[in-house]
């Protein structure tokens, strides 16, 4: 269980902004945690596997997909702020993610 | 319910233009759209030329469709969204005010495109550019359409099908609002290398622009085009009550196939004459009325010789006085697209009582002796016009389009 700093924190959320600004050609300083990931960017889905797909790479994360994708059927993502939660949840507790539902 | 169908938007991207007043200037003047072959290395293969979209059409479509869509449809997908957009706006549809369980989206497509030539390919996007029903399917993201949404494959008769099956869908008070037409391109090596092995293209290399040339004696295939056209279908009282700027009537069709040959159409042009026969019937047109055929007209051996005894089988002596023109011999042939593309034709040639020419022509064939408005354009009363449209495996589509007598 990786330990989460203030250092991560902005450094996932620099991340994730960058790459919504640029694949959806939107203005970064515009997007809010508040901001709907298919409503107002007009992003996809594929775009979070994207995203784990860096964040695994960088982190040198051991997760399996399918363990997130069980974890997103609770706990759909619909903002950006609920993106960047999972996303340091992902980070924070690998395969283990599932067991916080339990 | 008056049961008519009419036609309130159209929307294109060709050679000849990717804006519908670029395209009907250019095809008025008659001018040709084939050039030698830009995609690709092409020295190589038998044929050399086609009539490829302008490419500042890239820079053109990417100001229309975000980055991040954009990777994730094929050059001919974006072609077909941005002709689909092109409709919709001449339409004056605002789909906020419409019921969108019924309105529907049918495309024609024979292949998305996404070959050899196709850059920025990747695994991540490789599925969504090869979908064949992506094309119909990213219109009906664009305007959160909820109403059927698929896309037909009958060869060169795709997107004519699609037209046939919307006008239908109206017709039996489906839907109300059908987004019709088609895109393609087959510009890629590996497709011209398999036609020409079929001897089904020209290989009339030089100059580019003669090569295409229906209904001569020198015709030696068809030349490849690309692009896209889509339709707006209306029911007529749906576009009546939101005073939408009717274009044309879509009187009636005919799809049929001919269980003959995989390639050759069915002898002496049988196949084809039933389907103009039956479109007749289904618009209720009577063959005196008809005033100009856009033909199929692919500059082959084949299909000119038989589409000529079609339209003499179904018109008898009236056939001499009915002028047929070949817009392939413009804009060559746009496969999955060409029965949107030359039903778009018809309905402005309609519209502005101007039949386009068939260009090159300048070596009659003796034995292929109608009206072939050859070269330059022809001002003519147009009321009633028909469409053609013959695919590979025998699938034919007939379009009968009626000039608008109210607004």
């Amino acid at each position: 269980m990786a330990k989460i700093t203030e250092k991560t924190r902005i450094e996932v959320r620099e991340i994730v902004l960058a790459f919504f600004a640029e694949e959806c050609e939107a203005d970064k300083s515009q997007i809010t945690d508040n901001t709907s990931i298919i409503k107002d960017l007009d992003g996809d889905s594929l775009m979070f596997l994207e995203l784990i797909e860096i964040f695994k790479k960088k982190y040198n994360l051991d997760i399996e997909l399918k363990t997130i994708g069980k974890y997103a059927v609770k706990h759909p993502i619909e903002t950006i702020g609920q993106l960047i939660e999972m996303q340091m949840l992902i980070i924070e507790h690998e395969n283990r993610l599932l067991e916080l539902d339990k | 319910m008056t049961g008519k169908v009419v036609i309130s938007g159209m929307g294109v991207v060709s050679s000849l233009g990717y804006d519908l007043e670029t395209f009907w200037k250019n095809l008025s003047e008659g001018k040709s759209g084939v050039r030698k072959i830009s995609l690709f290395d092409a020295s190589s293969c038998a044929t050399r030329i086609a009539a490829e979209v302008p490419r500042e059409f890239e820079e053109y479509s990417r100001s229309l469709i975000k980055k991040r869509a954009a990777g994730q449809m094929t050059r001919v997908t974006r072609m077909c969204l941005v002709a689909a957009r092109q409709a919709v706006t001449m339409s004056g549809l605002d789909f906020d005010k419409e019921d969108k369980t019924r309105c529907a989206v049918i495309m024609g497509v024979v292949n998305t495109g996404n070959s050899s030539v196709e850059k920025d390919t990747s695994a991540q996007n490789t599925v969504f550019k090869s979908m064949t029903n992506s094309m119909p399917a990213w219109i009906s993201l664009d305007y959160q359409l909820l109403g059927p949404n698929f896309a037909i494959n009958t060869a060169c008769a795709s997107s004519a099908y699609a037209i046939a099956i919307g006008m239908q869908m109206i017709k039996n008070n489906t839907v109300d609002i059908v987004i019709a037409g088609g895109a393609d391109s087959i510009i890629n090596p590996e497709e011209i290398n398999g036609f020409n092995a079929l001897y089904a293209l020209s290989v009339a290399n030089d100059p580019p622009e003669c090569a295409s040339r229906p209904f001569t004696a020198k015709r030696d295939g068809f030349v490849i085009g690309e692009g896209a056209g889509v339709l707006i279908l209306e029911s007529e009282e749906h576009a009546l009550k939101r005073n939408a700027g009717i274009q044309c009537e879509l009187a009636g069709y005919a799809i049929t196939s001919e269980g003959y040959n995989i390639m050759a159409p069915m002898r002496d042009g049988e196949g084809m004459a039933a389907t103009i026969e039956k479109a007749l019937q289904n618009a209720g047109v009577d063959k005196t009325e008809v005033d100009y055929i856009n033909a199929h007209g692919t500059s082959t051996e084949l299909n000119d010789r038989y589409e000529t005894m079609a339209i003499k089988r179904v018109f008898g002596e009236q056939a001499y006085q009915i002028p047929v023109s070949s817009s392939k011999s413009m804009i060559g042939h746009t496969i999955g697209a060409a029965g949107a593309i030359e039903g778009i034709i018809t309905v402005l040639s309609i519209k502005n009582d101007l039949m386009t020419p068939t260009i090159n022509y300048t070596d009659p064939d003796p034995d292929l002796d109608l009206d072939y408005v050859p070269n330059v354009s022809r001002e003519k009363k147009i009321g009633i016009a028909l469409s053609n449209s013959f695919g590979f495996g025998g699938h034919n589509a007939t379009l009968v389009f009626r000039k608008y007598a109210g607004n």
